[in-house]
């Protein structure tokens, strides 16, 4: 070191409740591979990911509802800060079949000239899957003509 | 500028570890209990501020995470990150808010999740250019300026253990307290492990989980939403030099502490706070801080802090009840732990504190600490 | 029952401080000569330790430096069982230890340090005590490892 500059590190470790809400929603795509939301009695939005409440009404979801598993690609973003540490890394928001709230998450299995707004996407679950939002692993493509409604 | 009341007040059950709520989630049992005690929805809450440290719970703008649950939706919403003064800061300024005329109905919550992680490192990153290398962290802190107290103004462990004990007995009234020990006595605190000499383990504070909000209510609108509400009489913040080497004596002197508290005296008139006041809620860490207090606060003279403990002064049942709620001794949850002492005072006022009600509470003082010599005092009353 | 799930994240955060004025001289100082320099106010004539920009009681501007050595009179201690987390590296510090505060010969203010005795039963507020000093001085406070008491005076 010089004169001029201290460097100070420090390591901190942080272990998150997620929640009933939270939880429930994780073991889902864990152990059913399904993703679920939560209707608000109020305003009827669907809530995706689901949560315990409806931040826009302030009170409790009480009805949930498998939502997706496709979706429809909204905006998407290579990054450049990120892929410093994911060099394929892009992220998106995903508008899922049946929510009224966009998923943030990653796309995986394409080229980047087919990425455009409106694309349909599916989800492809991790082949070993523990409770957190990445047992999605990312979220593909697909091909609309080849005639499978998704 | 005109007057502001707290109308209502809630909080969580404060415990060692809620897994099963999240931070928002927390942070919205708090508020909507604060918001029922109050008898409004948030609809009716024009501003929302937030107490709370990014250090504290790992995650950049927690006033964003959270926000939503203290029904921020479309509202100006701010934290307020002052380390263990966090809440009475909050307090304070969601009563400038309200007091200043430019809000009518102010939501004011504090929170943490010790259990999620990293609060003591947190609290350890001192300045980095000096003493980060040799920090003791709150209790080495605390014990280094226990021994200059102790040297000087000669209170014992046993008489610093009974604040303990008057802590945890108290907090058996109280259903949200953590540390609820209502047969703890003198030698079991002594007995209990050596943090830092003479800090026991059960001097000391526990680290919870929890949350804790109150509702202010401008003059004119208070008087019709709740029967008695506690009036903001005084809000006093002082600050002190950064590193603990700086402050002379620091229990002995806490310059802060005294001249906030005589600062709010003033503006209150109260000459005799003993006889004045009719119930503290005040920040202890730690018990021999308590005894310190007194001495700050003019609860007693100088050196006689020990003999006000000894005759039950503070006791429930005695003249000037300090802490009915058990304290920071028992529950803290440190983004919560001002915010406690604030809404528990205002329940003495407002009548609804329920099995650790003191009788007859119509004027109530409310103090904040924070590292290393950070003071906040309030008082509330009865009438404006 | 729904099994609650708990979300871990480790996180590792550097920084680069700049030190300004009052820390380069004494980083300097210290470095080179195992010198410690605090600065006085002209107004109240506080030495503080360590030094800083302004005196926090008067406002005024501090520039005069003063010498300060590295002896001084223990004001407070406390020995510590059981230790925190050390913020660099996450690990727990061994205990028990003892922690001072120290006012150096010729500063106001007290330095917050490790204190070592021969002989635990000897430690009391108001004994004297020198600094124990490392090899090779980076020009910070961790440059002197402990105190101990001071034998001849």
């Amino acid at each position: 070191m010089n004169d001029d500059f201290v460097t100070a590190g420090v390591n901190l470790q942080f272990s998150y409740a997620a929640g009933a809400a939270a939880s429930r929603f994780l073991c889902a795509l864990r152990d059913e591979q399904k993703i679920f939301g939560a209707r608000c009695p109020e305003c009827r939005r669907v809530l995706a990911p689901a949560r315990s409440f409806c931040p826009r009404c302030f009170v409790e979801t009480n009805e949930w509802l498998e939502v997706g598993p496709g979706g429809t690609l909204g905006a998407f973003v290579a990054p450049p800060f990120a892929q410093l540490l994911e060099p394929t890394l892009t992220l998106a928001l995903i508008q899922l079949d049946g929510a009224d709230t966009a998923l943030v998450h990653r796309l995986g299995e394409f080229d980047a000239p087919m990425l455009r707004r409106g694309l349909r996407v599916v989800p492809v679950f991790a082949a070993s899957r523990r409770g957190h939002i990445l047992d999605l692993a990312y979220f593909k493509p697909v091909e609309l003509d080849n005639a499978h409604s998704i | 500028m005109r007057h502001a009341a707290i109308i209502g007040t809630g909080q969580t059950k404060h415990t060692k570890a809620h897994d099963d709520m999240n931070q928002a989630e927390l942070v919205r049992q708090a508020a909507t209990r604060a918001l029922s005690d109050a008898g409004i929805t948030f609809r009716e809450v024009d501003a929302v501020v937030l107490a709370n440290m990014e250090l504290f719970e790992g995650r950049a703008l927690p006033e964003m995470w959270v926000g939503a649950g203290a029904g921020g939706y479309l509202k100006p919403a701010i934290k307020i990150a002052t380390g263990g003064t966090s809440g009475t800061s909050a307090a304070i300024a969601g009563y400038h808010q309200c007091a200043s005329g430019l809000f009518d109905i102010v939501l004011v919550v504090g929170w943490e999740k010790h259990s999620e992680g990293a609060t003591q490192t947190g609290m350890a990153m001192v300045d980095p250019l000096w003493d980060r290398n040799v920090a003791s962290g709150a209790v080495g802190n605390f014990a280094l300026s226990i021994s200059q107290y102790v040297a000087e103004r000669g209170v014992t462990p046993a008489q610093a253990a009974q604040v303990a004990v008057k802590a945890r007995r108290n907090a058996a009234k109280n259903p949200y307290a953590h540390l609820q020990m209502p047969d703890l006595t003198v030698e079991q605190v002594l007995r209990s492990p050596m943090l830092a000499d003479p800090v026991h383990r059960l001097d000391m504070c526990p680290q919870s989980d929890g949350a804790c909000a109150l509702v202010y209510a401008a003059q004119g609108i208070a008087e019709k939403l709740c029967a008695r509400p506690a009036w903001v009489r005084a809000a006093v913040t002082r600050h002190d030099q950064p590193y603990i080497g700086d402050l002379d004596r620091r229990l002995v002197t806490m310059r802060t502490l005294r001249d906030a508290a005589r600062a709010a005296y003033h503006q209150v008139g109260i000459v005799e706070p003993r006889k004045q006041i009719d119930v503290a809620e005040i920040y202890e860490p730690v018990s021999y801080a308590e005894l310190a207090w007194y001495e700050a606060l003019g609860f007693c003279a100088e050196g006689k802090a020990g003999e006000l403990i000894d005759e039950g002064v503070t006791e429930m049942n005695g003249e000037l009840p300090v802490n009915p709620s058990g304290g920071v001794l028992s529950s803290n949850p440190v983004g919560a732990s001002g915010v406690l002492r604030v809404a528990e005072a205002a329940m003495q006022v407002m009548g609804r504190a329920g099995a650790h009600q003191i009788a007859d509470a119509r004027v109530a003082l409310a103090t904040g600490y924070g590292v290393y010599a950070w003071s906040d005092v309030m008082i509330l009353g009865a009438d404006t | 029952m729904t099994e609650l799930l708990k979300i871990s994240h480790t996180m590792h955060l550097e920084w680069r401080y700049g030190v300004g004025a009052s820390f380069h001289e004494f980083i300097a100082a210290l470095r080179a000569r195992a010198q410690l320099l605090g600065r006085r106010c002209p107004s109240c004539q506080r030495v503080y330790l360590p030094p800083r920009p302004v005196c926090g009681n008067c406002y005024v501007e501090l520039r005069d430096w003063v010498e300060v050595r590295d002896t001084g009179t223990v004001r407070a201690f406390t020995i510590v069982h059981t230790p925190i987390i050390d913020p660099t590296t996450g690990a727990r510090r061994p205990s028990p230890y003892t922690m001072a505060l120290i006012q150096l010969d010729g500063a106001d203010t007290t330095l917050n340090h490790y204190l070592e005795a021969s002989d635990p039963t000897k430690l009391r507020i108001g004994m004297r005590v020198r600094a124990v000093w490392r090899a090779p001085r980076t020009g910070l406070l961790g440059d002197i490892s402990h105190f101990t008491e001071l034998t001849d005076e």
